[in-house]
């Protein structure tokens, strides 16, 4: 029935227009874009349905997406991606989007591995993990480029406790190549502040707010077309910085936030952002 | 009146079979920050045979039990189950029903399934106290590895009933 809801685009385009998502990270505890830590309980199931806009100089895309997750144990979980496109941005700046939930049209499975934890303190833990994936794309092509499937690999690392957050992470994402062209790989990074004021310090069951401020960076190489690398020694350097506010109430969260560009040191050809917005509601099982 | 008096005679014999268990435990929980945090643990002991009540405060950093008047359950699983989560469980405060020995100058605590030594730190007027039998008290488990749990725990005792 949700579903059926969100694909009214008229509806959709609406909750989008009233500041609700961009390239998504949908894990329901953290950030809204960057990389992040935690990880299911072990059995646990959590159901995210993201909304995400980017717009460029010259167009907007919107669309949804949903992903589902699962932890095999406490420390490994498994995750499933697939987008529901609203519009397709007919030239897409080149961007990873997150951790979980790839700003572009890919269906993407991934496995989370919390490699190191250390509860040290009540509400407090540093901990690490490591993210691989694997993508199908759902468009044939993209930003004029013949888009194949592709390979992500991410590590973050970061401090948890009731009162401040801190993340930092970097990933790579390689796309294969598909009909002698390749769309180019894709180093970035991120870091996440947040904070919990007092006033939202209630304990459980009552309502836990957490504002976030997140940075992304990203470094698109270049394309390969018709077999011709273009700008092999250059890269473009995009840094977007905005506020994201996560919202948790019993088995539910809610989280949305924005990203503007700061930094936009782009190849000859690519294209500019002007925001990314984003909403994201999660259920746990 | 015969049904007073068969109720009486019920919970008697109910009594007399009541064997060592646990019951309550106050769960220290180490690095539960978040609302869905504290909801998957609560739901996960909820699915526990033998808890009666169940409460985890984020504030506190606990999970407060109330276990049922006959249960099985073991402290070592609470522990996995907050470990499965997650989490990291460190002391427990406890109420124990159990068996109290002594062996080579050391007491124990026995209940069916586990095993709690009296630690050295508790005070010496209550381990005076102590005596062979049956005997119910309070006390504060000691943490263990997370990663090496076993049914043998080492308890501060802090109340003799």
């Amino acid at each position: 029935m949700i579903c059926r809801i969100f694909l009214n685009i008229r509806y959709v385009k609406l909750i989008l227009l009233l500041a609700i998502s961009g390239s998504v990270m949908a894990q329901g505890h953290g950030p809204l874009y960057g990389l992040q830590t935690p990880t299911l309980a072990k059995g646990g199931v959590d159901l995210n349905v993201a909304g995400m806009s980017l717009g460029t100089e010259t167009e907007t895309s919107y669309m949804l997406r949903y992903l589902f997750s699962y932890g095999i144990t406490e420390d490994l979980q498994v995750n499933l991606t697939t987008p529901t496109m609203i519009e397709r941005l007919g030239e897409t700046p080149r961007t990873r989007g997150n951790s979980n939930m790839p700003a572009n049209g890919d269906i993407e499975a991934s496995l989370w591995y919390r490699f190191f934890s250390n509860a040290f303190g009540v509400g407090k833990r540093f901990e690490s993990t490591a993210v691989v994936g694997v993508s199908a794309p759902t468009d044939n092509v993209r930003g004029q480029v013949n888009v194949g499937n592709a390979i992500h690999a991410a590590i973050s690392t970061g401090y948890a406790s009731r009162t401040w957050y801190a993340w930092i992470g970097g990933g790579y994402q390689y796309y294969f190549e598909r009909d002698d062209e390749r769309l180019g790989d894709l180093p970035y990074a991120s870091a996440v502040v947040g904070y919990r004021p007092n006033i939202f310090m209630g304990d459980y069951p009552k309502p836990d707010w957490r504002i976030f401020i997140e940075s992304l960076a990203e470094f698109p190489g270049g394309n390969k077309i018709d077999g011709q690398l273009d700008f092999s020694d250059t890269r473009s350097t995009k840094v977007l910085v905005g506020p994201s506010f996560l919202g948790l109430y019993g088995a539910w969260g809610i989280s949305f936030g924005a990203m503007v560009p700061v930094v936009q040191d782009l190849t000859p050809g690519s294209v500019k952002e002007r925001y990314r917005i984003a909403v994201n509601l999660s259920y746990w099982l | 009146m015969k049904n007073i008096k068969m109720m009486a005679l019920i919970g008697i014999l109910g009594i007399g079979t009541i064997s060592g268990q646990i019951a309550r435990v106050d769960q220290e929980v180490y690095g539960m920050d978040c609302a869905p945090c504290a909801y998957g643990l609560e739901r996960g002991l909820k699915k526990m045979d033998g808890l009666q009540e169940v409460r985890v405060s984020l504030n506190d950093g606990k999970a407060y039990l109330g276990l049922a008047e006959k249960n099985d359950l073991t402290l070592r699983s609470i522990q996995e189950e907050v470990k499965k989560n997650g989490f990291s469980a460190r002391k427990a405060e406890v109420v124990l029903m159990g068996n109290a020995t002594k062996e080579d100058g050391q007491w124990y605590i026995e209940t069916d399934n586990e095993r709690f030594a009296v630690s050295q730190n508790t005070s010496i007027e209550l381990v005076q106290k102590l005596a062979v039998g049956r005997t119910t008290l309070s006390g504060t488990v000691q943490d263990e590895d997370d990663d090496n749990l076993s049914d043998q725990w080492e308890i501060i005792l802090s109340k003799i009933e």
